[in-house]
């Protein structure tokens, strides 16, 4: 902290005189005052201690929610540029208050919601597809309709340079777009696809926008008609959203059609709404007010939650996962150590994996190409002690491309019954043998004999990988040192590189051919993989497909290709399961475990809560205290 | 001064340089750290991004405009946090300000006397019990304090909030003084082991000095002695210590303002960080840098006045 003081080199001896005690007490009068003074100015604690939960509903009260640890939200506008888009943003501010035209997540689960969307389920007749609007209102009267759709769909088409987390739909999947009334609105799009998808996977982006945004600085604009309007209404719009002191106050963004609207906005995270008194869904808020309050560290929020002391009294927060007592095998969730409180884990609709490099020029590629090396890599991947140990049982194993928590109807008979590749290091080593390298356990294997290896190794080429990997993801860590040394019983040596999340995502976050990247490296593990959302219906055209961007090992595959286009154009649910069941033993990337969310601790006497949503959004409306 | 002023402009600015060449060393793309990795969808959005805060510009452009901007008060805007640096100064400075200023108040009450008293009473058992308590709090980490503290005085016996005074701005600091307890009590006790054991040292260097003699000689009291003179003399080391404490305190201040949650201006420096946050990053590089530049200003100022010798040479 500085530097050390000297150690002084002069002995002033001498026993104490009357004098020098008399001051010697002053002193330490003066130190013991300076000490009660402290304790003085701290005065009495005023904490509330957990409720206990009854059971009649009652009207009313603030519910406190627990944002993420430093994360809070501090965008707006629900057209959102890569910038600024995140889950906190869409579901923890936007969401709130702007309403999707398609809601996802009901009953713990990732499917279309019908009740909470703002249209009806989209009819398809061949390739036209007709939306109707329910009757929604937005706060200032006016009604939500298929113009405000239209206002957002041509703020995609205008496609200012950054369009975020969308697709850029409805770009050449839909050849016209009509509105035939302020409640229908048609779509034809260039050919026939599943429906499912089309809502899932497009539809699903859209927010309708009201009318008192189609503006600029000098007046009134008409970008829902006029798509060459929509840069300056976006610049406009954009801009506003960045004076986060106006997000209360201001005539555009207190036009909501959601259940709540803003009371309070501060930019440190703290946030504070109240029920929209004309929201015209179907569920209307019975909370006085819904809180978000910031956190620096999961910690801090722990500490809050279990101290009688302190000022903030959290409703919906959430259990660091170090904290967690282990969850027994085969129950739903392990015991809480925080009384007053219920734990429930959020399970998250996602995938996890880390990247290995097709395109990789270290010279690695070829090996990497194999099937029989990726087949090693994952039986040498222990994804059951991975979650039996570091995640505590909080989580899943990854079998695949569609994400099997919660369980749904994508999800095949094969991915149901679970992981392909249980750890079995015998299996790796015999995988590797049979294919023509000397194992060297502990040590590098080589290849023996280039023609079983495969194309384009060498003799004698070792198995020696460098695998950046991102910390301060404590089960990640833990993960990666166990993957090293289980994959060093078969002569895999594998360089683990801890490094900042950035500068992995950075590395391998993209297809290094189609993002004009360095190709040199092997692997990465950023420690999260892809979510689904806002495209909710896993069918990896986004992902898995050659030459998405997304793609970043530059995975190609023509079959996979062929199959997941089946999965775009039919509804049968058949051509998913035969794709799944094909890539999920072609390990395109390595499965390993996905963590839930988190792990959540709601108030024992805040219902309505449950379930959680797998897409991550949150219902305030729907909570309610008992007494 | 004027000379010195000078100097203190130089330092400024190659900590400037220094601080915006380290952060262009920083391997990783701003644009991806931002944006995530969706934004390798759309290189044009990578290129716009870069096109808008200048990255596609060399080093030394960058720098240039950013120096520019700087001359103009315009400290940049923070893409992540979506706010202006100035705006997320002004937020989270006062707190770390009155944090950190706090706890040197109370440490310099308490060390002040704790060394006197440990140098008039050495080897005595006053000595040895605050020459393990500084040893204790000179040796621990502030997040270790931190957590003890919470864990004692916010979750065993429930006394203080766990956490720092709540919301934004400064008036919320002068409402919740309660609140205000523990994350000052792990900073202050940190630096009076500091501030004391510094203090002890100069006093016993004082103590055998001629001019001690001579007021003794002089029939001058104990007390006398030790108030007008010796006190005097022994705050030299810890007025020059002050100065150049104020990064270290703001490091200190990072750790304690993550553990009560409080969000001050070490919190944002980590966090900004983390993020590549550049902007942030040089603005608070700035202003840390100006403190310990004004500190140092200030250190001599007040070196000059606790020491007549040199207020005479600089005359």
């Amino acid at each position: 902290m500085g530097p050390t003081p000297r150690t002084p080199q002069h002995q002033p001896g001498g026993a104490a005189r009357p004098s020098q005690r008399r001051l010697r007490r002053r002193m330490l009068a003066a130190a013991a005052g300076a000490a009660a003074l402290a304790l003085v100015a701290a005065g009495c604690s005023s904490g509330s201690s957990p409720s206990s939960a009854g059971t009649t509903p009652v009207s009313g009260g603030t519910a406190v929610f627990a944002e993420p640890p430093a994360s809070t939200p501090n965008y707006i506008f629900p057209y959102t540029s890569s910038t600024y888009i995140s889950d906190i943003n869409i579901f923890n501010l936007q969401a709130l208050l702007y309403r999707p035209l398609y809601w996802f997540g009901q009953n713990g689960q990732p499917t279309a919601n019908a009740s909470l969307s703002l249209a009806s389920p989209p009819l398809f007749n061949g390739t036209k597809v007709t939306i109707n609007l329910k009757h929604y209102l937005w706060s200032n009267g006016t009604p939500v309709t298929a113009t405000d759709v239209m206002f957002w769909l041509n703020m995609e088409t205008a496609d200012p340079t950054d369009f975020g987390a969308y697709t850029g739909f409805p770009g050449t999947v839909v050849k016209d777009i009509t509105v035939v009334s302020p409640t229908e609105l048609t779509m034809v799009m260039d050919k026939p696809y599943n429906a499912t998808w089309f809502l899932y996977n497009e539809l699903s982006q859209i927010t309708p926008m009201p009318a008192a945004w189609d503006r600029t600085a000098s007046g009134p604009s008409d970008c829902a008609t006029t798509v060459s309007d929509c840069t300056a209404v976006y610049n406009y719009l954009d801009g506003q959203a960045k004076d986060l002191t106006s997000y209360v106050t201001s005539p555009l963004w207190s036009v909501v059609d959601g259940p709540w609207k803003l009371s309070a906005f501060n930019a440190d995270g703290h946030i504070t709404f109240v029920p929209n008194k004309s929201y015209s869904g179907p569920v209307k808020p019975r909370l006085a007010a819904f809180q978000e309050v910031p956190f620096t560290t999961d910690t801090a929020e722990y500490d809050v939650l279990r101290s009688p002391s302190s000022s903030t009294k959290i409703d919906f927060g959430y259990l660091p996962q170090q904290d967690a007592p282990a969850k027994p095998a085969g129950a739903a969730v392990g015991s809480n150590p925080l009384p007053g409180y219920t734990l429930v884990p959020w399970t998250f609709w996602a995938i996890n994996y880390f990247v290995v490099n097709y395109q990789s020029t270290t010279g690695n590629g070829p090996i990497i190409k194999q099937l029989y090396f990726r087949q090693a890599l994952e039986n040498l991947m222990n994804q059951a002690a991975v979650l039996a140990g570091p995640l505590r049982g909080y989580g899943t194993e990854t079998v695949g491309p569609v994400a099997n928590t919660p369980t749904t109807s994508f999800l095949s008979p094969q991915g149901k019954a679970g992981n392909l590749f249980p750890y079995d290091p015998a299996k790796a080593k015999s995988l590797l043998t049979s294919h023509g390298w000397t194992v060297v356990p502990n040590g590098v294997s080589t290849c023996a004999s280039p023609s079983r290896c495969g194309p384009g190794i060498k003799k004698g080429q070792g198995m020696s990988f460098t695998l950046p990997f991102a910390t301060g993801t404590a089960w990640i860590e833990a993960e990666m040192t166990q993957l090293q040394s289980n994959a060093a019983t078969v002569g895999i040596k594998l360089n683990l590189v801890p490094k900042p999340f950035n500068q992995v995502l950075s590395v391998a976050g993209g297809n290094c051919v189609v993002a004009k990247l360095p190709c040199n490296w092997d692997m990465a593990n950023w420690g999260g993989g892809w979510s689904f959302a806002p495209d909710y219906l896993p069918t990896g055209e986004e992902l898995f497909i050659t030459g998405a961007v997304a793609n970043s090992g530059g995975y190609s595959d023509a079959r996979n290709d062929a199959m997941i286009n089946q999965t775009l154009t039919s509804s049968n649910l058949q051509y998913m399961y035969n794709w799944q069941d094909y890539l999920s033993a072609q390990l395109p990337m390595i499965w390993q475990p996905q963590a839930d969310y988190q792990l959540t601790e709601i108030a024992s006497n805040l219902k309505g809560a449950t379930p959680l949503s797998p897409t991550l959004s949150i219902n305030p409306e729907n909570w309610y205290f008992v007494k | 001064m004027v000379r010195r002023l000078l100097q203190a402009l130089a330092v400024l600015l190659l900590v400037t340089v220094i601080t915006f060449g380290l952060l262009r060393l920083i391997p990783g793309n701003p644009a991806i750290a931002v944006m995530g990795p969706q934004a390798y969808r759309n290189p044009a959005a990578i290129a716009q991004f870069d096109r808008v805060y200048g990255f596609d510009k060399p080093w030394y452009a960058q720098y240039w405009l950013w120096l520019d901007n700087l001359l103009h008060f315009n400290l940049g805007y923070s893409w992540k946090l979506n706010q202006s640096v100035a705006s997320l100064l002004s937020n989270h400075l006062p707190k770390t300000v009155f944090l950190v200023g706090i706890s040197i108040l109370l440490a310099l009450l308490f060390a002040i006397p704790i060394g006197m008293l440990q140098a008039v009473r050495r080897n005595k058992f006053a000595d040895h019990f605050f020459n393990g308590f500084s040893t204790i709090f000179y040796a621990m980490p502030a997040f270790l304090l931190g957590f003890l503290l919470i864990l004692v005085f916010a979750i065993k016996f429930p006394i203080f909030p766990p956490e720092g005074p709540q919301g934004e701005g400064v008036a919320v600091l002068f409402t919740d003084f309660q609140a205000l307890v523990l994350p000052v009590a792990t900073l202050t006790l940190i630096t009076i082991a500091l501030f004391s054991r510094y203090m002890r040292s100069s006093v016993l260097d004082n103590l055998t000095e001629d001019y001690v003699r001579t007021a003794k000689a002089k029939g001058a009291s104990e007390r006398r002695i030790l108030l007008r003179h010796v006190l005097r003399n022994s705050l030299i080391p810890i007025a020059t210590l002050l100065g150049l404490l104020l990064p270290a305190l703001f490091a200190g201040a990072l750790i304690t303002e993550s553990v009560f949650n409080y969000p001050g201006m070490g919190y944002l420096f980590y966090q900004s960080a983390l993020n590549q946050d550049y902007p942030v990053l040089l603005g608070i590089t700035v202003v840390v840098a100006l403190a310990t530049v004004i500190g140092s200003l200030l250190a001599d100022v007040a070196y000059a006045v606790l020491d007549p010798r040199v207020r005479y040479v600089s005359q």
